[in-house]
């Protein structure tokens, strides 16, 4: 579809999960995606703008970007100020973490999050409601467990590292080496760099290709 | 009134500087090599490596102090990072970027070129906000025809901007999303070319081969593209090498090389960036491609193109790389025996994902991984030029060599190759050499004749 560069992408609310997390929803004009791809979202008038993968679904009339205040990060900081009716300078969208429709309809799907890592498998989700898949999130308190509202309990394990609390206590790789994981999964892994590393380790070390191993790592 | 135009960037810079130069041309303006004689002083730049942005800084540091006596103008353009922009606004006189080329002659109008410093133009409406108006098709190559500065090697932009973000380049912020342009216009400038007796042209565009990828249904695929050039080259009997820069190996296809093989004008050579031998390094360069992905293109090639000559780029001393870590891209060298590579070490671009990161390889670590792939590379560089001994060869001579009475030129592979010859008549042609001798990089031979 053809974007309407007439219209601007326009704040248009912003939901603080935790004090340092909020969700940021804005127009989207038209402008297609696939679920699991990204933006680079700034506040109008502004030159920084950072990658935020895409939080809504395909089909949702609006963008959502699930948003992390970095304390040396200058976007996170202008984006939690921006009012509702600001500006946005968005582009895109963009990347490849993104399951094929063939993969959706016959896969099984094991996704790794830490922390907004969440972020695309929210989209995913919310896009392919027949998705056959677990989600495991390595958060350090529940505070952190974004996927709560909207993922069946059976299918997110909450691996909280920084409290007793959650299904499993420890982190999310720890969590890893300890299941067993049907040979046809595709793995997808979102999130810090070192997770990433870690978890493709014991992947490859549970006979996994790397071809069913999808990455995308958060700076 | 005379311009002055200096390129501190890559081939896709230059083709910048081509048409920036029709531009002002078209103004009735000359061109000049003396900085000294200017009234407009231009540098088309890039962010994308510090060294280039360090030299911009210099230069206009230099310009800004010859204000005091002469009227100038200055201005930049090219690929600049938000961050330098902002910058750059505050020292050039005018900043545009090259979406906004065809608007030039009215903001130079404005400017009242002619009178004393006054006041500063204004950068174009919104410049600091590129995102949204890059998503459409800005498409000046198409808008605004190029002055070629040779008169037998061409460069056709024919894709421009990035979707890749790769952790380690800031070519998405300055550039902007992939956008193609049409397949039309780029096929009529071949044909241009190869009617005014070209021999080399290079299609350029940072991801060279996902063109078509961004208009999907509306333009043809970079196969398609590569297969009506060998068409034209076909139909017009004439002797001429495409070539392609750079792709990524996430969208090279066999169809790619299986049209490559059918076309001789259609150069049997492939640079194909590797930057990692090590799978982790990859996913954190954000890649997206494996060893095993690469190492499948790399075979394919081989199959299909067994006489073609491989390129490659290679990044050392990447945040957080180990020792073992670039072991493999030693291993990789060693494995894919390449006839060049373009090994640069690790330095963080402001704007760049990596860029937040930690550089904690040191300088000293990454000047001697730098040393051992380049030893690794003059092995291969040398096995593959050593096959050509006491072969005859055509090869393109592009000029006067460094050492006296020779010329040199390149073969279909990218050599440089070196000959006894004072015929300055030669350059841009096609001759035949004799090769006798061979060392890393480059060859000697005999002149045979002209093809």
């Amino acid at each position: 579809m053809a974007i309407d560069h007439k219209n601007p992408f326009i704040l248009l609310d912003k939901v603080f999960l935790t004090p340092s997390t909020f969700v940021l929803q804005f127009s989207r004009n038209g402008m297609e995606f696939k679920a699991g791809q990204s933006l680079s979202v700034g506040l109008w008038g502004y030159a920084e703008r950072r990658e935020y993968s895409i939080y809504s679904g395909e089909k949702d009339d609006f963008f959502e970007i699930l948003v992390k205040i970095v304390e040396k990060g200058k976007v996170s900081k202008a984006l939690s100020k921006g009012k509702i009716g600001d500006r946005l300078n968005v582009y895109g969208p963009g990347g490849f973490f993104v399951p094929s429709k063939e993969e959706v309809a016959i896969k099984n799907h094991l996704f790794i999050a830490t922390g907004t890592g969440i972020s695309p498998f929210r989209s995913i989700i919310r896009s392919n409601p027949r998705i056959r898949y677990t989600l495991l999130h390595g958060i350090r308190t529940v505070k952190d467990a974004y996927g709560l509202e909207y993922i069946p309990k059976e299918r997110y394990i909450t691996c909280v590292s920084g409290q007793k609390a959650g299904i499993f206590q420890g982190r999310v790789t720890e969590y890893l080496k300890k299941i067993a994981i049907h040979e046809e999964t595709i793995c997808y892994l979102c999130g810090n760099c070192e997770m990433i590393y870690e978890a493709y380790d014991i992947l490859k070390e549970k006979g996994f290709s790397s071809d069913r191993i999808v990455t995308e790592v958060y700076f | 009134m005379k311009y002055f135009l200096m390129n501190i960037g890559c081939a896709m810079n230059q083709a910048d500087a081509e048409r920036i130069q029709s531009v002002f041309n078209g103004m009735d303006m000359t061109k000049t090599d003396k900085e000294e004689d200017a009234d407009i002083l231009g540098i088309v730049a890039c962010s994308v490596r510090q060294k280039a942005i360090d030299k911009v800084y210099h230069k206009i540091h230099e310009w800004n102090t010859w204000k005091t006596n002469r009227s100038i103008l200055t201005f930049v353009s090219g690929c600049i990072l938000p961050d330098d922009k902002v910058k750059f606004l505050k020292k050039f006189d005018l900043l545009f970027h090259m979406k906004d080329l065809p608007q030039v002659p009215d903001m130079i109008r404005q400017y009242g070129i002619v009178t004393p410093l006054a006041g500063k133009i204004q950068p174009p409406k919104d410049s600091m906000n590129e995102s949204n108006e890059t998503n459409g098709a800005q498409d000046y190559f198409s808008q605004i025809a190029p002055t070629y500065t040779s008169t037998f090697e061409a460069f056709i932009p024919i894709q421009n901007g990035c979707d890749k973000f790769c952790t380690f380049c800031a070519v998405p912020y300055t550039r902007g999303k992939e956008v193609s342009r049409s397949s039309a216009d780029i096929l009529a400038e071949v044909e241009k070319l190869v009617l005014a007796d070209y021999k080399s042209i290079t299609l350029l565009g940072q991801n060279v081969n996902s063109y078509g990828l961004d208009k999907p249904g509306e333009e043809i695929s970079f196969s398609k593209l590569l297969e009506e050039i060998g068409e034209i080259g076909k139909r017009s009997g004439k002797n001429f090498w495409t070539y392609f820069t750079s792709p990524h190996p996430r969208d090279m296809t066999k169809e790619v090389l299986t049209t490559i093989a059918k076309y001789p004008v259609l150069a049997k050579q492939i640079h194909l960036p590797l930057q990692s031998g090590d799978d982790k390094v990859l996913i954190k360069m954000n890649r997206n491609h494996n060893m095993d992905r690469y190492r499948d293109i790399m075979n394919q090639i081989r199959t299909i193109l067994p006489e073609a000559s491989i390129s490659t780029d290679f990044i050392v001393g990447f945040t957080g790389e180990t020792e073992e870590q670039f072991n493999r891209s030693l291993a990789a060298m060693q494995e894919f025996r390449y006839q060049m590579a373009y090994i640069s070490p690790y330095s963080p671009r402001p704007g760049a994902a990596s860029s937040s990161w930690a550089d904690d390889v040191p300088h000293v670590e990454k000047k001697r991984r730098f040393h051992v792939l380049t030893q690794a590379l003059e092995e291969t560089s040398l096995e593959y030029n050593q096959r050509f001994i006491g072969k005859t060869i055509p090869v393109l001579v592009e000029r006067a060599d460094r050492k006296l009475g020779y010329l040199s030129g390149r073969t279909e592979g990218k050599v440089l190759v070196r000959f006894a010859s004072e015929d300055q008549t030669l350059i841009g042609q096609f001759v035949n050499l004799h090769i006798t001798s061979a060392v890393p990089y480059s060859m000697e031979g005999d002149l045979q004749s002209a093809c």
